[in-house]
């Protein structure tokens, strides 16, 4: 066995999902957190209401969202946004200090 | 070892038109482990079926081993395809009718390999991959496990310098995949560079490097950190 599966909560997107993990006499532990990202909204990458135009943005804002972020956390996974969604989740990682 | 430019593929039908590459450029180099995430229908097995040779990007350039493969004809593809990528997919793709050591052989029958070389090597990576004792055995008569066991044992008979695997564990439980997990490490850390398309972050984290692709785009690169 190698994974355990946690149900978390709901938390707001400023908040933190800590979990410690003690395997025999050793504490792990991991903060997790959602961030939403603008996604689907009008800004200074909107160039054009064509669907072409509108995905460059979109991706162009993720990326430099992703980029640009405190890279302290590391990326697990990015969400598929809803249909219509404005905003786009990111799960990361806290990264160990070495 | 592999490297794309603004590599593109569009699939057409009458009526519409899907852009599932766009503009991919990246880089993987000898010996490295590399997963690419993303949800589906993100491009992740149109990637991995071009880089394996198995599809033709609608533009941009293929490198591998430093030379442009994209445009190469049909037999230049599988010749390149045989002596140097294997594959591992989600379902298996296994004959059924054929027993587990006929799988097996099956890559070094297509490269011309003699009987006594073929014996030799076929039973060594079945020794290996610990499903040695199932030779006889047809593939519906194993579980998934023993079944990707033995994929895998396909996919590197003919030791290829690259294995390209599409949701590997896709099929497995838990212990399974894990095992499957350890086999693909077990070969990189002997030299064979791993191209993964997987869902699971937790099998991600087996690679060196994470690449994140998003409506055909590469959005993010990260290089894991060992826990």
């Amino acid at each position: 066995m190698k994974e355990l599966c946690v149900p978390v909560p709901h938390f707001q997107e400023k908040e933190n999902a800590e979990l410690v993990l003690k395997v025999g006499k050793e504490r792990i532990s991991f903060s997790f957190r959602v961030v939403s990202f603008p996604w689907d909204v009008e800004d200074e990458y909107s160039n054009g209401k064509d669907e072409v135009s509108r995905s460059l943005a979109r991706i162009t804002r993720l990326k430099n969202a992703i980029s640009s972020y405190d890279k302290n956390w590391e990326l697990i996974q990015i969400y598929t946004p809803l249909e219509e969604a404005r905003f786009i989740q990111v799960l990361y990682r806290q990264k160990k200090k070495a | 070892m592999i490297k794309t430019v603004d590599l593109t593929k569009i699939f057409r039908t009458d009526e519409v038109e899907t852009t599932a590459l766009n503009t991919v450029s990246m880089e993987i180099t000898n010996g490295e482990f590399v997963a690419v995430m993303g949800p589906s229908g993100c491009g992740k097995s149109t990637l991995l079926n071009i880089l394996g040779l198995l599809d033709n990007p609608t533009s941009g350039e293929l490198y591998f081993s430093e030379q442009e493969v994209a445009k190469y004809s049909e037999r230049n593809r599988t010749n390149l395809r045989k002596g140097s990528i294997g594959f591992v997919f989600q379902s298996f793709n296994l004959i059924d009718e054929l027993t587990v050591y006929e799988n097996v052989e099956l890559p070094l029958l297509y490269m011309k390999v003699s009987g006594s070389e073929r014996r030799k090597k076929v039973d060594e990576v079945l020794e290996r991959m610990k499903i040695v004792h199932r030779k006889k055995h047809f593939p519906q008569q194993l579980s998934g496990g023993q079944q990707q066991r033995v994929a895998i044992a396909r996919a590197v008979v003919t030791r290829p310098k690259l294995i390209l695997a599409d949701e590997p564990t896709g099929n497995l439980d838990s212990a399974n995949g894990e095992e499957v997990m350890n086999l693909l490490t077990e070969l990189n850390k002997d030299g064979t560079t791993i191209v993964m398309v997987t869902h699971s972050p937790t099998d991600a984290e087996y690679a060196h490097r994470i690449v994140q692709l998003f409506d055909g785009h590469i959005v993010t690169e990260n290089i894991k950190q060992v826990l």
